[in-house]
């Protein structure tokens, strides 16, 4: 088991509140799909900056030495780097879609805004795992 | 990591220092002084230049870049 610096470890805990937020609120949003609301999304958010401060305060008491060095900023810039590329391709897929629901009709147009915000909450979720996981992976790889 | 190469184990070996002794010395965390010991992760000059004069020796004598072969200007 490798040693884990507190920026990883904090990865860890940012993982494990995304997953733990995300994968419900994607299994709700595909079950329930005809009932989707704005305050759905308010409370995924919620639930998650929640889930982040307990595991962030728990990780930060638990962890000795809470350095920030340069390899750390590196990686966490190839994550923001991988988390933008995962917006732009995401987004583009997203809107793609909503594009062409809309045009066969799937869509009732009135409705359009609340799938958009939909489209882009779930873009957002997908970009910031992305952006986690490739941190960690950064992490245990040549630089 | 291809042609950059470095003795710090080495050095760090004479001087009967652990990683987390070089790694407070010179300001990274001791997880970056593995990977710079493993050859995953090139410092930046200014960090190499901090190993260098922990270890009170030259730059070269630390790192050591073996340019790859076949490729000329």
């Amino acid at each position: 088991m490798p040693s884990l610096s507190y920026q990883e470890k904090s990865l860890y805990g940012e993982l494990v509140a995304d997953l733990a937020v995300f994968l419900p609120y994607f299994v709700y949003m595909h079950l329930h799909h005809a009932t989707l609301t704005v305050s759905i999304i308010a409370a995924a958010i919620t639930i998650l900056i929640a889930i982040q401060i307990v595991l962030q305060i728990v990780i930060a008491a638990f962890t000795r030495n809470r350095l920030k060095d340069e390899r750390d900023r590196l990686i966490r810039l190839r994550g923001y780097r991988a988390g933008y590329f995962t917006i732009v391709g995401v987004m583009l897929f997203g809107m793609g879609a909503l594009w062409v629901h809309t045009t066969l009709g799937q869509i009732n147009p009135s409705h359009l805004a609340l799938h958009f915000l939909t489209v882009f909450f779930a873009v957002l979720m997908i970009a910031e795992i992305v952006k986690t996981i490739a941190q960690l992976v950064a992490y245990r790889r040549p630089l | 990591m291809p042609g950059l190469s470095n003795t710090l184990r080495d050095l760090r070996a004479t001087r009967s220092m652990t990683q987390q002794e070089l790694a407070d010395a010179i300001g990274v965390t001791r997880q970056t002084v593995i990977a710079i010991e493993l050859d995953k992760y090139s410092p930046s000059l200014e960090t190499a230049f901090r190993i260098a004069h922990v270890f009170n020796v030259p730059l070269e004598q630390v790192f050591q870049y073996d340019p790859p072969s076949g490729k000329r200007k």
